[in-house]
Order: structure tokens, then sequence, then C-alpha cells
């Protein structure tokens, strides 16, 4: 298999001002201002394939998006190497432009008072498609995309979801072998956060588009992805295919139980209590040190009103990774 | 009123940060004074004639001291912002808030140009100095200029804040904050109402500029009780009318916005 | 070489046919702001002929030479604005590290900014500058010249503030000390060039280049002098050499440097 994105021992680091509380404080930042210096990127190394829809994670801070900044060419590393469709993006930014598409949160890149017609049109212009191509890619777009409802009506009277599909299809206008994706659900309610998945998974499929993606949403990254890349603090703490991400994960179990009595149960080998209100509990299960039905011997079945077993949610398996416990 | 003195604390403190762009800022001052120091000087070829029953040095020092309260008094929050609120319709939630919107804006313009005034004030001291010398100046004469002075600034803002109120009814008010800004800076920054043409005269003294700009940078150039009183009394009835005139737009504007929100 | 000029320009075109599409969705905004602006400028001709009433002739002008001077100062600004109208926002632009979205088109970064944004005033100084033209004396030749010269006026306005814009990659107060550069540059070109004497004309020459802009322009118009007209040309021409080259350097710098503004 083909890498289209090579990232070898990367790292940047940002100086940054450092500001005083107070009248006295501002005063003194004038005066002389403080810097420290926080390394945004520190030595990571990851590869991505040809085709794949690849999750890039983190809490805020973590260097996300700056790692996107480098790998478009926006920002430059102070060390290590970049490799996109084997351009190197700090030497030849310009031709690497036409090999990616990016989309950057909802900040808007369509002109508000145009039709995403006449924006498509824009963006063919901006990458020197003769207009007849661009005219045949937009007629394709509306059929692949359902885009015929609203093509010819002004971005500013769409809604959000309308003009978030538009915002992505038009960074594909130059069909591009990598599509960055900086956060593409954030705000949207989840009828259209499916919808946009939904766009994205098509896009892979009709067009072999890679796709990078970063995003705070679990549902975003449980439904698309198959690879995931967990950073934090600037480096790679996780970079691991979805399913044995899960599979790593799933041995743990949630069980949750109403009782008729009060039970008395303290944690024991493989069963942690995470919350015991007397008739209610919430226990968690390590399936590889003991079994649930040695768990749930440990209650008395006839006791039972009701029982729920479940498997850690993903939010919270990512949450832990990013505190850093396995 | 506490309330109010908190704003302009609020403002006051936040508005020191700005002290370096408002440093920045004094080179415009700087440059316009002195291409009017070189006109004038081409303009008096005997320096000691008078034009308009003015000397040279009156007429630069009148120029220092309008210029001083154009700039020292010029703020985005009178014509941005409160358009911004109306067009954003966030001035509606400012109807239920415990405080008037109209004063909360004035309070706020008022932390604002306190600090940048105060420059101001010291830099065109200091520009006349080195550049003409001192003018015949009373101390005794010192608080009725003040006086004039604080009413001019309460006059502009006023006025600026109708201007700005217009938005209610148009989409895009600042033409008229230009037009309002050229009213002010030709007829009352550059030269003194004297040297207008004599029809002329008397028309100006009904502009604003006769409360805002001519009148405080006169009685500081050339000070007699007569010409205070009068431009108090004008000042007086001037801010009567506007106060009325903002009072009934803010009240028709805001009506005109319940209307429309639904 | 040619296609990429070629396609440049076409972009740029299509920039501003859909700036002015914008601004125009609005219509009575849209003239209001023209008539306005007109309007607005012509205020200044009564300090002018207020001036002229107390003398005839001021560092060498007539009232006529003033208004062609205000003719080429409006369509100089007419033109900076109508065509580079994000100019005055560079600054801004890269504190606040919007930049990047242009960075990532595979258009010349700088004049994709500069042509981002369109003033429609613009259009009411054009208007103006034209209307002036006419009260000065319309022959075929004058146009020409005045058109020509407001364009190399417009483009040695934009790259100055393109000079002074790109320092924001460095300094934080750069986008006040444009606008004072600017500014100043307005101010200056706004009167006539014999009343001021000594050495501020070096800065005429230099760091506010309005002698190059509007004063031998306006020279020309009244007496043509080929040396002149060589020297308008060449130096519109290195000027903007230098703010393509500060642009860039300045551009090179945000990248690979590591002073992080607002940019996590």
């Amino acid at each position: 298999m083909n890498n289209v994105i090579e990232v070898k021992k990367l790292s940047k680091s940002f100086k940054v001002k450092v500001k005083e509380k107070g009248f006295i404080g501002s005063l003194k930042s004038i005066v002389k201002p403080k810097y420290k210096t926080i390394k945004a990127v520190n030595n990571i190394s990851f590869n991505v394939e040809k085709g794949e829809i690849i999750a890039f994670i983190g809490p805020n801070g973590a260097g996300k998006s700056t790692t996107i900044k480098m790998l478009t060419g926006i920002l430059y590393n102070d060390a290590g190497s970049i490799s996109v469709m084997g351009i190197d993006p700090t030497k030849k930014r310009k031709k690497l432009a036409y090999e990616i598409g990016t989309v950057f949160g909802q900040k808007e890149q369509l002109w508000t008072h145009l039709t995403p017609y006449d924006n498509f049109k824009f963006f063919g212009a901006i990458y020197d498609i003769p207009e007849y191509v661009v005219e045949k890619k937009i007629k394709e777009f509306i059929e692949i995309f359902e885009l015929s409802e609203f093509i010819n009506t002004p971005v500013r009277n769409l809604s959000l979801g309308q003009r978030i599909r538009c915002e992505i299809v038009a960074s594909l206008i130059h069909e591009p072998k990598i599509l960055f994706l900086d956060e593409p659900t954030i705000g949207l309610d989840p009828v259209v956060k499916e919808n946009i998945r939904t766009l994205i998974k098509r896009m892979n499929k009709e067009y072999k588009t890679t796709i990078f993606l970063t995003s705070h949403d679990v549902g975003d990254i449980e439904k698309l992805c198959k690879r995931v890349i967990i950073i934090n603090k600037g480096e790679v703490v996780l970079d691991d295919s979805m399913e044995n991400l899960k599979y790593h994960y799933l041995n743990k179990k949630i069980i949750e139980v109403k009782m008729k009595e009060k039970v008395n149960l303290d944690d024991s080998k493989g069963i942690t209590i995470l919350k015991d209100k007397g008739y209610n509990l919430k226990l968690e299960v390590d399936t590889k040190k003991t079994s649930i039905s040695e768990a749930l011997k440990k209650l008395d079945s006839d006791k039972i009103i009701d029982i729920n077993i479940s498997n850690v949610p993903l939010e919270s398996i990512i949450t832990n990774i990013y505190k850093g416990e396995k | 009123m506490r309330k109010y003195l908190n704003i302009f604390k609020a403002t006051l403190i936040n508005e020191l940060q700005y002290v370096s762009d408002i440093v920045l800022g004094f080179l415009s001052f700087l440059i316009k004074i002195f291409i009017f120091l070189q006109l004038w000087n081409y303009l008096y070829d005997d320096p000691s004639s008078l034009i308009a029953g003015l000397s040279k040095d009156q007429m630069i020092w009148y120029v220092i001291i309008t210029e001083m309260i154009w700039y020292g008094t010029r703020n985005k929050t009178l014509v941005s912002q409160i358009t911004d609120d109306i067009k954003s319709g966030g001035i509606a939630y400012t109807l239920n808030k415990p405080y008037s919107y109209i004063i909360y804006i004035i309070t706020k313009h008022f932390g604002e140009i306190s600090i940048k005034f105060i420059l101001y004030l010291i830099l065109a001291i200091v520009t006349g100095f080195i550049f003409i010398g001192p003018i015949d100046f009373n101390i005794i004469s010192l608080p009725f200029i003040i006086i004039v002075f604080l009413l001019s600034f309460i006059i502009n803002a006023v006025i600026r804040i109708i201007i700005s109120m217009l938005s209610f009814y148009i989409e895009d008010s600042t033409p008229f904050h230009w037009l309002y800004d050229k009213v002010i800076i030709v007829l009352g920054i550059i030269f003194p109402i004297e040297v207008f043409p004599k029809v002329l005269q008397p028309i100006l003294k009904f502009t604003p500029i006769y409360v805002v700009t001519y009148g405080p940078a006169k009685l500081v150039i050339d000070f007699s009780i007569n010409s205070f009183i009068t431009i108090l009394i004008v000042q007086i009835i001037y801010l009567i009318v506007i106060i009325l005139l903002l009072a009934l737009i803010y009240r028709k504007g805001v009506r005109k916005l319940n209307v429309n929100g639904g | 070489m040619l296609m990429e000029v070629k396609k440049e320009l076409k972009f740029i075109l299509l920039s501003i046919k859909y700036n002015l599409a914008r601004e125009m969705t609005n219509k009575v905004t849209f003239l209001t702001n023209i008539i306005f602006m007109i309007l607005n400028n012509a205020a200044f001709l009564i300090e002018w002929i207020i001036f002229f009433s107390i003398k005839d002739n001021i560092g060498g002008y007539g009232l006529k030479d003033v208004v062609l001077l205000w003719g080429l100062a409006s369509g100089t600004y007419a033109i900076c604005f109508l065509f580079f109208g994000a100019v005055q926002e560079l600054p801004n632009l890269i504190m606040n590290g919007k930049i990047d979205s242009f960075l990532v088109q595979p258009k010349n970064v700088l004049i994709s900014i500069l042509t981002s944004k369109t003033k429609v005033s613009a259009i009411g100084d054009l208007i103006y500058s034209y209307i002036l033209l006419f009260i000065y004396g319309f022959s075929i030749k004058n146009f020409l010249f005045f058109t020509l010269f407001i364009v190399t006026g417009g483009i040695i306005v934009t790259s100055i503030a393109t000079i002074f814009g790109s320092l924001a990659f460095y300094i934080t107060k750069a986008d006040t000390l444009t606008g004072n550069v600017m500014g100043t540059m307005l101010n200056f070109d706004t009167y006539p060039e014999g009343i001021f004497k000594g050495a501020i004309r070096i800065l005429f020459y230099t760091i506010i280049p309005i002698s190059f802009a509007v004063y031998m322009p306006l020279n020309i118009l009244k007496e043509f002098e080929i040396i002149k007209f060589i020297a308008v040309i060449i130096f519109t021409l290195f000027i903007t050499l230098i703010a393509f080259l500060s642009f860039y350097k300045g551009l090179k710098k945000y990248s690979s440097g590591n002073l992080m503004s607002a940019r996590v």
C-alpha cells in the first residue's frame, strides 16, 4: 500500500506571551513582555495510506491544528520531515494546494451572497479549471451529494447544515487526493451531523479521497474512521485501528443494577465499584481478571429489579487515554 | 449612579492597555499641525499682519486646539458599537436590563476617551509651545473654559449617538457620520468662523461646530466673559434640543425593532 | 509565465466582480455610500475656496491646480480600495491568523488577500476624481494620462501599505502604523507641494512617496516631461517589487516562526 502522508519525527514549538493579571501586570507586559516556550508538536511520526479515513484526535491544545497546518504548508516545522503526496509542504506549497482540499471548522470560505453554484465556479477559477469542466463537475456533485434543492439559493439563506455541506463539496472541486477536515460537525444537530457523515463517506467511496479528520465528536470517529491517531500534549499517544482500540478496551464492561434491597459490596479482584447508592449500583468488570458470571454471583439474583450490561463508551475510553491511563 | 461609575472605571482601566496605540496616533495629529503651520506660514506674508482679525499665532493655536478636540474625543463606540447593537438586534436585550442603554454608551464613551483626551491635551500644549510659543492666557478663565469643553464633548457624543440611531431606519448610517465629520473638519477645525465670508458667518453660528469646536477653541485663544456666556447659552439650548431629539428617535426606533422582532 | 499572469488577472477580476455583487445586494446602501462619498470629498473644495480667498496663489498652485491635485489623490485611493480593498486590513488578517485560508490556495497569496475585499465608497472616489478632471479640463490626452497615473498611484499606495502592513509579521502595532502611514499620505497629497519646504521633501520621495504618486503626475499633466514620466513608471515597478519581497519575507517568518499570537 502506498502512503499519501508520511510524517517523521515532526516537531514545532511556540513562544507565548505571558500576561500577568491586574493593572500593574498589564503595564509590565507593555514594557517587558515575558515569553514561555511550549512544544505544540513534539517528535511525532505517522503515515496515512491512500483512501483511508483517519481520525486525528486529542484534547484542546494537543497540537492537532498545528499538525494540520504543517501538513498543509501553512506553518513550517522546526524539525523532522513531512511528505504529502510526495511533496514537501514547506517547499512547494502552491503545488501541494492542487492536491489537497481543506475545510477548517466552519470558517466560511463561501461567499454568502452567492449561490452554491456560483461559489463552486469561483473555486473552479481559483484552481484554474476550465469552465466546462467545472460545470460538468457541479452537475455530478448535485447528483452525488443531493444538492439540487438549494444549488441556486444564496448561501446566506441556507441552513447551517446545508451550508457546511456546500463548504465541504466546494473543497472537492479540484478533486483533491487528500481532504483535511477540521471539526466538520461542530455545533450541528444530530440529524445534520449524520448527513455530513454520509457525505464524507460517500466522498471517500466515490472519489477515493483520503480523509484526514479532526473532531471532538466520538460519533464522527466511531462511524467514519477505521483508524485513530490520538495526540496529547504534542505527542502521539495512540495510533491504532478502530477495531484494536475497541478490542483492547472492550474487555471492560459496565454493569448497572437496581436492587430491591440494599447490598454491601466492596471492590474485589477485577471489579470496581463506580457508583454505590445503596439500591443502585454501577460496577466496572475487567473480564481479563474475572468473568461476568463471577461478578453476577455477588449479587442476589432474586432481588434484581433491573440490570444493564454494556461496553465502556468510546468517549470514556478516549478520555482515559488522554489522561494517560491504559 | 454607582453602576455607571463602575462602567466608567472599568472602561478607563481597560483603555490603559491601548496607551501605546494612542501614542502612535500622535503622528497623524502632528502631521496635520505641521501642514497647517506650513500653510499659514505661507498665507501670512508678514508675521505681524492679521487675517480676519487674528494673528498667525492665534490662528495656529486655534487649529491645534480644534484638532486636539477632534483627535482626543474620536471614538468607535459611538459609531460602530451602536450601529452593530441595532443591526444585530442586541439592543433589544438591553431593554430589560436595569440600566439605560444610552447612559451606558455615554459612560463607556467617556471612560474610553478620558485618557486619550488627557494625552492629546498634553501633546497639544507641548506642540503649541514648541511651534509657536505661548499665547495670552489668563488662568482665571480656566474654570469657564473647562465647563464649555465638557459641554462640547457631551453635545458631540449625543449628536453621534443620534446619527448612529439612524440605523433603526436605514441599513447603514456611516455615510451620515462622514457628513458630520466633514462639517466639523471643514467648517469647525481648519479655520475659525471669522475667516469665512461675512454672509456665511451668522449661518455657521447655528451649526454644531459653534458649540463643539469653534466655541471652546475661541475661548482659549481669545477669552472674554461675554463670549463665554453666549457660547454657554447656545450650548445649553443645543443640549436640550438634541436630548429631546435623541429620546424621540430612540423610543420610536426601539418600538420599530420590537415590531420587526415579532 | 505569461499564462500564469493571465490566470492571475482573470482571478482578480472575478474576485472584484463577486465583491461588487456582494455590495450591491442592497442597492440603497450601495448608492448612498457612493453619493455620500462624493459629497464628502466635495466638502474640501469649500476649504480651498476659503484659502484662495485669502491669497490667490498657494505654493505655486491656483485653484484649478488644487482641483487636479484632488482629482489625482482621490483617483489614486479609489484604485487602491477598489482593487486592493483588503490592504488596510492586512495587518489584522496577519495578526489574527486569517491568512491561513489564502495559504492553502494555489494562487499568489498577497494578491488573493489584497483583492479579497472591495470598498464601495471607492466607486464614489473614482467618479469624483473624473468629475474633477472634467472641471480641470478634459482632453483625450489628459484622460489617458490621468487614468494611467491613478493606476500607478493606486499601486504605489497599495505597495506602501503592504510594506508597512507586513510589519505585522514582526510587531503587534502594525495595524495602527499602517493606518497612520496611509492617513499621512492622504494628508500630505491633498495640499500643494510648494508649501512644504526643507527636509520634509525627502520623505515625499521615500517613506511616503507621494511625489511619485501625485505631485509628479500633476506636473506631467500640466506640462509633459519625459524624465518625470519615466521616473513615475520605474518607481511604481520598484515599489511593487519591494512590497512583494517584504510580504513574502514576513510570510516565511510567519510559517517558520514560533510566535503564537491568536493561532491556537
